[in-house]
């Protein structure tokens, strides 16, 4: 089934993942393996059943049926937050940022670093800066011009950086959905965000890319899941295969493909 | 997000709102004291620029400083409250009670009303996050709710002279300059400006004013901190009725009628943003001190005390106007208010606008030709 025949076991695999909303089927027996060190793009066409799927693997939706392991061991997730503390987190596409605070304040929303001061604890927004700034250069080469403004006054691409920053600071992370990252932005800051994927697949984590844009999918991954009407229509390597092909198993005109 | 544009005046005045844009909420405030004090030099100099007003509008602007700290969070997470000027009447109605009909002292007692405030605070904010009524209308329903406990309690009374620690904390003065009340004011204003940077109340509020979804999904609890800003708004609306009530000596149930608007236009003026997210406490306090110094100029020009109420009024519709329009990051193509009259839209407007008027004066001539004795009504 898997497409990597040298013997390395998939970081997560997701097995006969069936999700049903009241009457609807959105996911039928489908199966997702990703590997460390690598980037899985998944695409289809509007209702084939990426979102559901990822949203089953990130901890958002609870499968009607199927099994998710990580590292060989089984997982079950009931919430999101589930899914972050085994390491799998995702940046949407609204990067979820609140643009009035300044990229460490987003950075750390929720979890923010405190020191103590007359044993009260207080916001520790130096460190956090600090730690935010580090963070931005070291995992994502990305250096901002200034740390104190709000996020609003960012680009897309450095706002990106942001929300990604955010999800890779747990030192444990290990698989990052990305989904639609380069929808929002123009050509060169989608250039920049998959200079960032790739970044961060050398340090070896897993990433699940869903992505609209053929081009985007060809340039930065290595395998592409195809789904479609709520089915994997098929895996390919994207270096031994085309967007034409691809195309094909979108639309399900090239059955053979899959 | 960005607009590109090949027009360079248009750029450079981009990045000139930028440069300014974090000191926009001081700038706009501090320009418009300044107008208040060119034209009082011109008007009134001799009465307005005395060392005795001076203390005058900072004792005024001292009522009003606890309730725009608070009101700058509940602003900032995209909340109002229009119910403070019943909360510090009642409040103030309450330890006047427990001082004059209970013998409750009267440190206690201020405790208790502040203590009281916060509980009423605390409701407005259950009212608001688990019965889910809208800011506006929650407030405005708690004002009535509120306002009616004063009458009720108070009656038509004016409950006078209360112990001397009461009107120190409403006009006492310290053996040098300062004020007590202007003490009070100024050091809640600074506990509320680091709490706004250095507590989770105040990240919160910001992230969760900017952005519910986002809070929501960082597992903020943000009904959780929506009701502490509310019940710190009723805390500091209770600590202004005290204030109140020790400046003048005495409390009624009718007391405090305009503490919300009043702070509401302080706050707004300050450039924290009704849409939320943007808060600046520099801002909430340069809005106080303008506020004030309005009020006091017209009391100086010896105008009635009546228009102390367009006023406010006046300066928070510009103040909004004013920070919606320079916060507009995409200006091109609007020719303003002139240009947006001008579009086939802006056209029908305009003969609306004719039509009332029209109308209106129709009327007007109708009656005044029409007349016959007229009819005093007493």
């Amino acid at each position: 089934m898997t497409l990597k025949a040298d013997g390395v076991r998939p970081l997560v695999s997701m097995r006969e993942i069936t999700k049903k909303f009241g009457g609807v089927t959105a996911l039928e027996n489908v199966d997702l393996d990703a590997y460390a060190g690598e980037v899985l793009a998944i695409v289809g066409d509007n209702g084939a059943g990426k979102s559901t799927l990822i949203k089953v693997l990130t901890g958002v939706y609870q499968p009607t049926s199927g099994s998710i392991t990580l590292d060989g061991a089984p997982l079950s997730m009931g919430s999101h937050s589930d899914a972050i503390a085994v390491g799998i987190d995702a940046v949407y596409q609204t990067l979820a940022l609140a643009d009035h605070l300044d990229p460490a304040a987003n950075m750390f929303l929720g979890s923010e670093l405190t020191k103590s001061f007359l044993g009260f604890k207080f916001l520790d927004n130096k460190r956090m800066r600090m730690e935010a700034e580090r963070v931005l250069f070291e995992r994502l080469g990305v250096r901002l011009k200034s740390m104190s403004v709000g996020t609003e006054s960012l680009s897309g691409g450095q706002r990106q950086a942001v929300a990604i920053a955010r999800a890779v600071y747990h030192a444990d992370l290990r698989v990052l959905v990305m989904d639609e990252p380069t929808a929002a932005l123009g050509p060169q800051e989608t250039a920049r965000t998959l200079t960032l994927i790739k970044t961060l697949r050398q340090q070896g984590l897993a990433i699940i890319l869903i992505s609209h844009s053929l081009d985007d999918v060809f340039a930065v991954s290595d395998r592409i899941q195809v789904m479609r009407r709520g089915r994997r229509a098929g895996v390919v390597q994207t270096a031994s295969s085309s967007q034409q092909e691809v195309l094909g198993m979108i639309v399900g005109a090239d059955a053979a493909a899959a | 997000m960005t607009t590109t544009t090949n027009n360079p005046p248009v750029s450079a005045q981009k990045s000139i709102n930028e440069r300014f844009e974090p000191y926009l909420s001081i700038i706009a405030p501090l320009s418009m004291i300044l107008m208040v004090l060119a034209f009082m030099a011109i008007m009134e100099p001799a009465r307005y620029f005395r060392l005795s007003n001076l203390e005058i509008i900072l004792l005024e602007a001292a009522l009003y400083m606890p309730m725009a700290m608070a009101m700058t969070f509940v602003i900032t997470l995209r909340g109002i409250d229009l119910s403070i000027g019943s909360v510090a009447a009642l409040s103030g109605i309450v330890m006047a009670f427990l001082i004059k009909q209970f013998g409750v002292s009267a440190e206690i007692a201020i405790l208790i009303a502040i203590a009281f405030g916060a509980l009423l605070g605390l409701i407005n904010g259950l009212v608001i996050t688990k019965l889910r009524v809208p800011d506006l209308i929650g407030t405005l329903a708690m004002d009535l709710v509120y306002r009616g406990f004063a009458l009720v309690l108070a009656k038509g009374l004016v409950l006078a002279r209360f112990p001397e620690i009461v009107t120190e904390i409403g006009r006492g003065q310290l053996s040098w300059f300062l004020p007590i009340p202007v003490l009070i004011g100024l050091t809640v204003m600074i506990i509320g400006y680091f709490a706004l940077r250095r507590t989770w109340l105040g990240r919160y509020t910001i992230a969760i004013g900017s952005n519910p979804e986002a809070a929501e999904m960082t597992g903020i609890a943000v009904d959780r901190y929506k009701i502490y800003a509310y019940t710190l708004m009723g805390a500091m609306a209770a600590l202004a009725g005290v204030m109140l009530t020790g400046k003048l000596n005495a409390i009624q149930a009718t007391s405090a009628p305009y503490f919300n608007l009043h702070t509401i236009a302080a706050v707004v003026v300050g450039g924290t943003a009704l849409f939320g997210g943007r808060a600046s406490m520099l801002g909430s306090f340069a809005g106080v001190i303008l506020l004030s110094m309005m009020i006091n100029a017209l009391v100086t020009l010896r105008i009635e005390f009546f228009w102390q109420s367009v006023a406010s009024g006046v300066v928070i519709i510009a103040s909004v106007a004013l920070y919606t329009w320079l916060l507009t990051k995409d200006r091109d193509g609007a020719g303003g208010l002139l240009g947006s009259l001008s579009t086939p839209e802006g056209q029908k407007t305009l003969r609306f606008i004719g039509v009332i008027a029209i109308t209106l004066a129709a009327l007007l001539a109708l009656g005044f030709a029409l007349t016959g004795d007229p009819s005093p009504s007493g």
